[in-house]
């Protein structure tokens, strides 16, 4: 599994199908409900299902963890919502943590961590 | 040699940049500016100035004052009367400030495609220039849900940003004197 991060707009879907040689009819998008399509190479937009599953009264992590092997070999792209100011809405709040939670799971499980800045990428687990 | 340099607020991106841009033009022996973005609008702004312009004192900077169409810098005046020079070496901070200025009108408009704009005439300014230190804040992990305007905005900023790392020779992110080079 590699996981791909970077804050809002930082170009971190290009910067995957360009290094890793695929298009857009290989990413799944995530919609805003807690389950995933795991029909795709990639999976974009991790935080979405995180927010669905927030909505529905799952933990997002635990969900992962049942995927488990079928993970293995995906591309999971998630923002990072984790340096701003603490929401005052609750379901926000929420939503903030259990993506960090589900990140700190999948940075674990990854072989390959890249953070996305400004379009450029830093390996941080490799 | 262009760079860009963002992180978050309060950081010390603006010391850092100063000091990139300040020895760059003692080794090129090139004339140094200081491209003034604000555009003040009350007495709170005005003291800002005056205590950013003490803070250069003795850097060897000329201001040279542009809140808006940033090219026009190249054919102007510094504060103190002098003509600018293309081939010297160029402070810009902020970005971020520039699209304020270039987004928000004083009319009370809004101009929805500034961000589109203001990236082709950066990187008109970094070719032109090839020794500008441009200076842009990362605003991009908020957990919010923001209005149109604000989204709007941190979009354009990031094209901004993306464009400017692209055509720059060197991209720093500083995080409380950590600095990391991605090229």
């Amino acid at each position: 599994m590699i996981l791909i991060f970077g804050g809002a707009y930082q170009g971190k879907l290009e910067y995957a199908l360009k290094n890793f040689g695929l298009d857009e009819s290989d990413v799944y998008h995530c919609e805003e409900k807690g389950t995933l399509d795991l029909s795709h190479k990639v999976i974009y937009g991790l935080e979405r299902f995180v927010l669905g599953c927030v909505r529905e009264g799952k933990e997002a992590k635990d969900l992962l963890l049942e995927y488990g092997e079928a993970l293995e070999d995906k591309i999971i792209i998630v923002t990072d919502i984790s340096q701003g100011v603490v929401p005052i809405d609750p379901e926000l709040r929420s939503w903030r943590e259990m993506t960090g939670r589900a990140m700190l799971y999948l940075g674990s499980k990854a072989e390959k961590t890249i953070r996305i800045f400004c379009g450029l990428g830093q390996e941080i687990k490799c | 040699m262009n760079i860009f340099i963002s992180g978050g607020c309060k950081n010390g991106k603006s010391y850092y940049a100063q000091e990139l841009a300040r020895d760059m033009s003692r080794e090129k022996s090139l004339p140094l500016y200081y491209l003034a973005t604000m555009i003040p609008c009350d007495e709170e702004d005005r003291a800002r100035i005056r205590r950013h312009l003490s803070e250069r004192d003795g850097w060897g900077f000329e201001t040279v004052e542009q809140g808006r169409n940033i090219c026009d810098a190249l054919g102007g005046f510094t504060l103190s009367g002098s003509k600018v020079s293309p081939e010297g070496v160029f402070l810009l901070d902020s970005v971020t400030a520039l699209l304020s200025n270039e987004m928000f009108l004083p009319d009370g408009t809004v101009d929805g495609n500034a961000g589109e704009r203001l990236a082709k005439e950066l990187r008109e300014f970094a070719d032109r220039t090839g020794n500008t230190v441009f200076v842009s804040d990362y605003i991009y992990s908020d957990a919010q849900l923001f209005d149109e305007y604000t989204e709007n905005y941190r979009k354009s900023l990031a094209l901004i940003d993306r464009t400017l790392a692209a055509v720059c020779d060197q991209v720093i992110e500083v995080s409380y004197g950590f600095k990391y080079l991605y090229k």
